[in-house]
């Protein structure tokens, strides 16, 4: 039991003071708040670890998403083994993963100018649908998108084409093909990775 | 007394005997440690900074408590902020020191971060975190991997800090709904 008389903030303004994302006046007035009551605290502690948690997982090469370089900066500074691939809409590209990959990222180029958001559906050679991904939000003016896989994920892949698809509003803006030639253990030069 | 007021237990350790510790100081310290430690690690470089000054700031209220020096003992949160914000603002002051002293007279090497023992277990956080919208998942990434701040994200998403923080509190509360989820199940 705790002796505040002030609301409880919200998980999300917990973690907003505990990454100083807020005003300082709201900092102080949170940081008071905490010492007075015990389960914020507990909250606040619950979102140090989610921040952990999150590094951790990056850290590891479980990152999965549209990334953009501030992600990709800190991914070199962690040591983070990354395979880059670039295609422009149309384009296809033999593809696999090595062994000692932990990401696999592909700057998908392309003519985004006045999209906020667009839908990705990665297929099969088969049809079947591999992977699809919704309302993926669109710097203005960007030329490319950056796609972030796991190695792990990737490594799960049948070897097969894979045709991505990017679509605004229900209309193709571009397709790229993955050649996915699989999984391989030989060890890369050092000429694999950029 | 775990479930009592913190103004009780601090009243209970300034009426503790000088030479014997009690259960009204462990309470407190349970309590309170953890509060000093998460201060700590707001303010200060690392986790053993952090652990350090949960433990002096608590070894300096038990002791001023017990000296009747603590005026208010149901405002014992205040005082223990307050001697929180004392003590990093005299490491500060220190490490300022110590650090003109060893940029001048000998090469520097940083303390490793100790990584944190409680972080969420990434099996169960990484479904939770694939399962966001993609949006919210950017924002999760660029805030607590990137380190970038809700004005930054805004400008990178084309939109205002205001939404970048509002899908942020949206995401927060989902992953931590599927973590407990998967931590009951």
């Amino acid at each position: 039991m705790t002796n505040t008389s002030a609301p409880c903030p919200s998980f999300g303004e917990l973690a907003d003071y505990w990454t100083s994302d807020i005003t300082p006046a709201d900092a102080e007035r949170i940081e008071a708040h905490i010492f007075d009551c015990e389960r914020c605290a507990r909250m606040v502690a619950d979102a140090d670890r989610l921040r952990d948690g999150i590094g951790a997982l990056a850290r590891a090469g479980s990152i999965q998403g549209f990334v953009n370089d501030a992600v990709l900066n800190r991914l070199a500074r962690d040591g983070v083994r990354v395979r880059y691939y670039a295609l422009n809409p149309g384009e296809s590209v033999r593809c696999a993963v090595w062994s000692d990959d932990d990401v696999l990222v592909t700057r998908l180029r392309g003519n985004f100018a006045g999209v906020e958001s667009v839908d990705a559906e990665m297929r099969l050679d088969s049809g079947e649908e591999w992977a699809h991904t919704t309302d993926i939000p669109v710097p203005e003016g960007a030329t490319e998108l950056v796609m972030a896989l796991p190695a792990a994920v990737v490594r799960t892949a049948p070897r097969s084409p894979i045709r991505l698809t990017i679509r605004a509003n229900e209309q193709v803006l571009a397709e790229y093909v993955f050649d996915h030639q699989g999984a391989i253990e030989r060890a890369p030069s050092s000429n694999d990775r950029e | 007394m775990s479930t009592c007021d913190d103004g009780v237990v601090a009243r209970a350790v300034a009426a503790t005997d000088a030479d014997e510790a009690t259960a009204a100081e462990t309470e407190l310290y349970r309590r309170f440690a953890p509060r000093v430690r998460l201060f700590g690690l707001k303010h200060l470089p690392d986790r053993s900074a952090a652990d350090d000054l949960a433990q002096q700031v608590m070894l300096v209220v038990i002791t001023r408590l017990r000296a009747g020096e603590v005026r208010e003992p149901d405002q014992i949160g205040s005082f223990v902020l307050g001697t929180s914000r004392m003590m990093v603002a005299g490491q500060r002051r220190g490490e300022r020191r110590r650090a003109a002293i060893v940029a001048r007279f000998e090469p520097f090497e940083e303390a490793a971060e100790t990584p944190n023992d409680l972080a969420l277990d990434s099996r169960r956080l990484a479904p939770c975190l694939a399962a966001l919208r993609e949006r919210e998942r950017t924002i999760v990434l660029l805030t607590y991997y990137a380190d970038r701040s809700a004005t930054e994200i805004a400008a990178v998403l084309g939109t205002t800090a205001g939404a970048v923080r509002v899908s942020r509190h949206r995401a927060l509360a989902s992953i931590r709904d599927c973590f407990e989820a998967r931590m009951a199940s």
